[in-house]
């Protein structure tokens, strides 16, 4: 008995010997940082009938995101591992293996990313885990607006369950209150990846338009059959953005109130857990790829970033300032619409590499305001620059209120009631003159200049034969170049029957002209658009004309002082 | 010859029965899997320091395992499990191994015991530490061709992995007494094939991942000391992988070989999973 219990020690201390020695010579690791202990855990999707619809429903688009799960994947893994390594590691070769191999055939099934971003899984795996939590989210959201079977009721029911769900990790999920452009672009390793890796920064943020997008003609089809072509159009969108990269792809994040409206406005707080995710998904490349933020200090700086991505306190704004936020960065800086796709392209607004906040300084007719407000919360503007806070300089406090949308107050329409047009003193056509808001003609041509370059707009208008005839009766009013950049815009339905020789002058005129770089964009773009959107041949001043930023328009001030538009009442910014 | 040759296929076609079986059963079950994680067993005896996530539950149907000893003795097993992650990185797991054994011309099949068992993931892995994880099991003496009394092991995992490969190492003491015998005629106590009873076991696999097809590639070398008094350390490799078919359906298969002992046999294994979630058991799930 004692001899069978004293072989038992024995074999006990040689068994534990044995895998001492096995585990220490698994750890050993060439690392002299500090132990890191981490108890992040993973959890199961909610259950339901729902799961994996999408898959069924939506093939092409579902493999997709299984391609996306590697870029994500292999863009951390390269930033972290290879930071000395050539751009062209990452622009070029897996850019093309992404875009030539992977994409092309993409994964039947969601990837085990730990075993691609296997370094960088082991540096933040509580990040890791967290892009898992909000990615299942993602999928799950897909699931329940593809399920034929569940009435709009149901589909709203079940997604308050999928949110409340997410929300049961508070160590994982995504905030639901929206986050400024602060924490994302106000950070001193921020836009570093962008600017360093346009091209891939370019496929990550068509990545993200398609994710939030999917949600658009999933809401506004009415139909299964529109349902699949709203969703197959914008997977057709997506991969046009792939050619002639970077051109085409978004040149700021897609905020999903902006390309998935419908979806935000229903679902605003899923909508925000989603662009919180995209845009941590931005701060993670950006502290990788930014070698000011020491080897040794990228995981603190990860999961200081992730901290305040889940918190309900820092770099807060309100749903109408999110709101508000997406549509002023501008929509045709975003890769532009999800459905309702036009052949041509939306003509971005900035260059590639700027940040949201010269985004919205950009807006039309809105820059040049002085006195900046700082309640636009987190809209951080370079006060340096023409003395403009852009939008934060505005003040909407008194614009008379229009059909107030809690859910979406940045949409509430215009009373034009207030405005009365008159003529000048030239008499041609009338300066606007709205209750405290003057605005000269060329302002208002500007304007209008500025939306009809916005195919989404020029097809309506082109298609609603009253306003076509407005817009031709006003044209005939026109000075002569603002009528060819008018002419040039329009079908040929909607033009007039032969330029005039002062319009041909002024054209000539516009080509070479830097005060007419406008129209000469107008052009550029409106070339573009002629040709097929797949045409891979651009012209030399095509491309020049696409890779600057469209200038800034020339419209003076505007005093809104005395105009009132429900929710852009800006409460403080709150900070940790 | 020809007799051998007649029983090896009656063999291969009961297995074939039971992975047609499993696979038919799996489509029916509207459920995601992870081809990651290995399971011991499944496809080889050393796994990964990882659990069922929580609020999961993995149905292993047909975890099978057949054994072709030296004189053309076959034995099977069949495992059934079910894990549920029941705690954040905790799960436990409960299995029914059932065994046939051949002995001469008797041939017995039945329950090999009731295996409970409670595992922990302590930690994820992070540049400085593995991930690591306990497990402690329990089999109950319970079936025809169970072990006289109940054995409680107790073991440990480490995962490591780099950016080609994974390592894992496991260690294993088996807490029981020595001079068992099993029931039912069976030649090593808790069943021939169904579970591998040892005093101790010490071993470490490797793995290889290709994500973008879903499969993984797995080997592994343990030594082990059956629990039988005076038994010498026995030597066992594997190899074999784990298939991602669908978000529903993961499939394993393997072969082995015992190299040394009382007994030195091949072994094959093939095993399918799923994972599952009941709506009432979830928070906010109702």
């Amino acid at each position: 008995m004692r001899s069978s219990k004293e072989m038992i020690r024995r074999e006990l201390s040689r068994a534990i010997g044995l895998f001492s020695t096995l585990v220490l010579a698994v750890a050993a690791q060439p690392s002299s940082a500090a132990a890191q202990w981490s108890k992040a855990y993973e959890q199961f999707y909610m259950p339901g009938d729902f799961n994996w619809t999408f898959r069924r429903t939506y093939p092409a688009a579902d493999r997709l995101f299984n391609a996306f799960d590697y870029g994500h994947a292999i863009l951390y893994e390269k930033l972290y591992t290879r930071p000395g390594a050539d751009v062209s590691l990452l622009e070029d070769k897996e850019y093309n293996f992404i875009t030539k191999k992977l994409l092309v055939s993409p994964p039947n099934l969601p990837l085990e990313e730990a075993a691609i971003e296997v370094a960088y899984a082991k540096i933040a795996p509580e990040a890791k885990i967290m892009f898992d939590w909000a990615h299942l989210f993602h999928r799950q959201v897909y699931d329940v607006l593809a399920d034929e079977k569940l009435s709009q009721a149901e589909k709203d029911a079940t997604i308050a369950r999928l949110i409340s769900y997410y929300k049961t990790r508070p160590d994982l999920a995504f905030s639901s209150s929206p986050k400024s452009m602060d924490l994302m672009e106000g950070q001193p390793y921020s836009l570093a990846f962008r600017n360093k890796y346009p091209k891939f920064n370019g496929l990550i943020w068509g990545y993200h338009w398609l994710q939030v997008g999917l949600y658009e003609p999933l809401m506004t089809g009415k139909t299964l059959e529109e349902r699949q072509a709203g969703v197959t159009a914008a997977v057709a969108r997506f991969r046009q953005m792939l050619e002639n990269a970077p051109e085409h792809m978004p040149r700021i994040m897609p905020m999903t109130a902006a390309v998935a409206p419908t979806f935000a406005k229903r679902y605003p707080e899923a909508a925000i857990i989603f662009d919180n995710l995209h845009s941590m998904h931005d701060v993670v490349s950006d502290i990788l790829a930014n070698p000011k933020v020491p080897h040794d200090r990228k995981r603190a700086e990860i999961l200081r970033a992730a901290a305040a991505y889940r918190d309900r306190t820092s770099y807060v704004i309100t749903p109408g300032e999110w709101m508000e936020m997406a549509q002023m960065m501008g929509l045709e800086n975003m890769g532009g619409p999800a459905v309702g796709i036009l052949p041509g392209w939306p003509t971005p607004t900035i260059a590639r590499g700027q940040s949201a906040a010269e985004a919205m300084k950009n807006m039309a007719g809105m820059s040049g305001v002085s006195g900046a407000n700082p309640k636009m919360a987190g809209m951080k503007m370079d006060s340096s620059s023409a003395g403009s806070a852009g939008m934060a300089g505005m003040d909407h406090s008194k614009m008379p209120e229009t059909s107030p949308s809690a859910a979406s107050p940045s949409s509430a329409p215009m009373n034009h009631a207030n405005m009365n047009m008159a003529k000048d003193s030239a008499g041609k056509s009338g300066s606007m003159n709205m209750t405290g808001m003057n605005m000269d003609q060329s302002a208002m041509m500007q304007m209008h200049m500025r939306m009809m370059k916005d195919p989404v707009i020029r097809e309506r208008v082109m298609r609603d034969t009253t306003m076509r005839r407005l817009m031709n009766e006003m044209m005939q009013s026109m000075p002569a170049d603002h009528e060819m950049n008018m002419s040039d815009m329009t079908p040929s339905g909607a033009r007039r029957s032969a330029p005039s020789s002062s319009a041909k002058k002024d054209r000539s005129r516009a080509a070479t002209s830097p005060k007419s770089r406008t129209t000469s964009m107008t052009k550029a773009s409106t070339t573009n658009k002629a040709k097929s959107p797949t045409a891979k041949g651009t012209s030399s001043a095509e491309k020049k004309a696409a890779a600057k930023p469209a200038p800034k328009p020339t419209m003076p001030p505007m005093d809104h002082s005395k105009m009132k538009m429900p929710g852009m009442e800006m409460p403080p910014v709150k900070k940790n | 010859m020809k007799q051998n040759s007649g029983r090896f296929s009656r063999h291969l076609t009961g297995a074939g029965l039971i992975v047609f079986l499993s696979i038919w059963g799996a489509t029916r079950v509207a459920a995601q899997t992870d081809f990651y994680n290995t399971d011991r067993g499944r496809p080889v005896q050393i796994e990964d320091a990882y659990v069922t996530e929580r609020h999961a539950f993995e149905l292993k149907l047909a975890p099978v395992r057949l054994e072709r000893s030296n004189g053309g003795i076959y034995n099977w097993g069949l495992e059934p499990e079910i894990a549920y992650g029941i705690l954040p990185r905790t799960q436990i797991e409960v299995g029914l191994p059932f065994a046939y054994v051949e002995l001469g011309q008797r041939r017995n099949a039945g329950l090999a015991g009731l295996d409970f068992s409670i595992m922990h993931n302590l930690n994820v892995e992070t540049e400085t530490l593995p991930a690591l994880g306990v497990r402690a099991d329990l089999l109950a003496p319970v079936g025809s061709l169970a072990a006289e009394h109940a054995f409680a092991s107790f073991t440990g995992m480490a995962t490591r992995t780099t950016q080609w490969i994974r390592f894992h190492v496991n260690g294993q003491y088996t807490a029981g007494p020595g001079n068992a015998r099993p029931a039912g005629g069976a030649p090593r106590i808790g069943g021939p094939a169904a579970i591998e009873l040892s005093r101790w076991l010490v071993g470490g696999a490797i793995d290889k991942t290709y994500p973008l097809s879903a499969l993984l590639i797995t080997a592994d070398f343990y030594a082990s000391k059956p629990i039988e008094a005076g038994s010498r350390v026995e030597y066992t490799t594997g190899t074999g992988f784990r298939y991602q078919r669908s978000p529903t359906l993961a499939l394993d298969a393997g072969v082995g070989r015992r190299l040394n002992g009382d007994n030195p046999a091949w072994f094959l294994t093939f095993g399918t999973a799923y994972a599952f979630g009941i709506r009432s058991l979830f928070p906010f799930g109702r």
